[in-house]
């Protein structure tokens, strides 16, 4: 798939040691713009809307901050727990800047976890970019869709 | 050679010499020579190779800038102030700085390179900075995700010299997928007289670098570098009763803080409440060694609380979150007179207690905070 020079550069972006250390892209070496492609794909195969996900996440983040930085139940259904780091990230397509913390949500049912940052939202609200496979921020569909449910 | 081989072959040898003309004229024209970098109005003076970032630079003439991020741009902890031109604030700078930083020219030293003289201002405690040789002695689990570092310093000899609540920066070497050094501070929680040793306590964040590193990579025995001491969280002297409230790894510079006290009598006026947040009774940690503390230093109160016990637990102290049991014996249980607050933790939870600190009636200049962020 071709790619426009936004999202060229995003990708230089996503390298390790550009914006983080480790990047965006873990260990995937498809081409950016097949990894969005892949993951809207099947996120709506799954009835899944990335959007809609990405504000849910957050919803759950907001409440786990009365943890104040503990593990906190939320909802009776998930344990949230958020860390903060000192410092902003930049997004890779120069969008805007974003907090850098890590937000780990996991499901008391089954298991499931998923860890996010501010800038792991917007990337999957705004970019449909849930991170390459491995990633450790990765959001994958599947993942989303067995975390929060129907 | 086939014809077909001609064409590729042709391409990749007018690459390969295009690659090497961009290698030259890098180096012929981005050689800066030697620069000078002027402190504080003549007061040092460094000669190093132009061309690299103010942090390295600083840091290879002994002088350690706070950074967060290893000099990656994205924490905006080395900001210093520069004297002479280095031309216009960068894009990758602007963000960390308030206008009024941008207006008597703060710039971030990751970001700033050193191309010809330049003359900065420093804070003359960066000066009593040093990096730390050390080695592992010991790693100890405080609970499933709080690690207790022990390093014992190599060089330089005489160790450190810190005051109670200062933090360190560990150095954190390429490992595993992480190509790269970075660094990441952690408050110390031993006491200054333990010159000889570092401790720090550092709770496993997913997908962190530094926390990854310790957790499942780092060794008993292993060699570390820190650089430190940093920051100004110190306890203030007078008589105001101390306030403090942490959680988690935000335990670090309280431990430190209060076996000082203990140790040496500081402060002798002052008691001391420390409210310590915990879920549930498998992350709370040094429970018993602070109930003994508190049975040692009497003017020194001890309040763990618990927001989720578990009913193995056997909980029978304060239950809720922090700031909950704060508000309560703010208005209950301390002693009237002057008060100060004391914070370790994340952004969140500082808010969360200056809110309640400052509702019971504390001017806020009174309270001094640790933020993780």
């Amino acid at each position: 798939m071709k790619m426009s020079e936004r999202d060229r550069a995003a990708a230089a972006g996503m390298a390790p040691g550009a914006i983080t250390a480790r990047g965006f892209l873990g260990s995937d070496e498809r081409a950016l713009a097949d990894i969005v492609a892949a993951d809207e794909e099947a996120a709506a195969a799954l009835g899944l809307d990335l959007g809609a996900a990405a504000d849910r996440l957050a919803e759950l983040a907001r409440k786990g901050e009365a943890g104040l930085g503990e593990p906190v139940t939320v909802e009776g259904r998930w344990l949230v727990r958020s860390e903060e780091s000192r410092g902003r990230l930049p997004c890779p397509w120069r969008d805007g800047f974003y907090h850098k913390n890590s937000v780990s949500v996991e499901a008391l049912e089954g298991g499931e976890r998923l860890v996010f940052s501010e800038l792991s939202l917007h990337l999957l609200r705004e970019h449909h970019f849930c991170q390459g496979e491995g990633s450790p921020f990765r959001l994958d569909p599947a993942a989303l869709k067995r975390l929060l449910g129907p | 050679m086939h014809p077909l081989l001609i064409g590729p072959a042709l391409t990749a040898g007018i690459a390969a010499a295009l690659a090497l003309v961009i290698a030259v004229a890098d180096r012929l024209l981005n050689d800066y020579g030697e620069v000078t970098i002027d402190v504080n109005g003549g007061k040092r003076r460094y000669t190093v190779k132009g061309g690299s970032p103010l942090l390295g630079a600083l840091a290879g003439e002994g002088v350690f800038l706070p950074s967060a991020c290893g000099g990656r741009g994205s924490c905006g902890a080395c900001k210093v102030r520069v004297l002479s031109d280095v031309g216009p604030h960068l894009p990758t700078e602007t963000p960390y700085l308030t206008p009024e930083e941008v207006s008597r020219n703060l710039r971030l030293g990751c970001q700033v390179k050193v191309k010809k003289d330049i003359a900065i201002e420093l804070p003359e405690y960066l000066f009593n900075i040093k990096k730390f040789r050390t080695t592992v002695e010991r790693i100890r689990d405080l609970t499933y995700d709080i690690k207790e570092l022990y390093l014992r310093i190599e060089e330089p000899a005489g160790g450190i010299s810190f005051e109670p609540g200062q933090y360190a920066q560990l150095v954190v070497p390429p490992y595993g997928d992480y190509k790269e050094s970075t660094q990441r501070a952690y408050s110390m929680s031993s006491r200054p007289s333990d010159s000889g040793h570092i401790e720090l306590l550092v709770r496993l964040v997913p997908g962190g670098i530094a926390t990854t590193w310790v957790h499942k990579h780092l060794k008993e025995g292993d060699a570390v570098e820190a650089v430190g001491p940093f920051g100004d969280f110190k306890v203030r002297p007078g008589p105001a009763t101390m306030v403090c409230v942490a959680g988690g790894s935000g335990m670090a510079p309280f431990k430190s803080i209060l076996y000082h006290i203990a140790e040496t009598g500081a402060h002798p006026d002052k008691e001391i409440w420390y409210f310590f947040g915990a879920r549930s009774g498998r992350d709370a940690f040094y429970l018993e060694e602070l109930a003994e503390l508190e049975r040692r230093l009497p003017r020194f109160h001890f309040v763990p609380a618990l927001s989720e016990p578990k009913p193995e637990d056997g909980w029978a102290g304060e239950t809720g979150i922090v700031t909950e049991v704060l508000a309560r014996y703010l208005k209950e249980r301390l002693p009237p007179g002057a008060r100060e607050g004391y914070l370790c933790g994340s952004p969140g939870m500082i808010d969360a207690c200056v809110k309640v600190m400052t509702a019971a009636g504390m001017a806020a200049e009174d309270i001094f905070f640790d933020k993780f962020a």
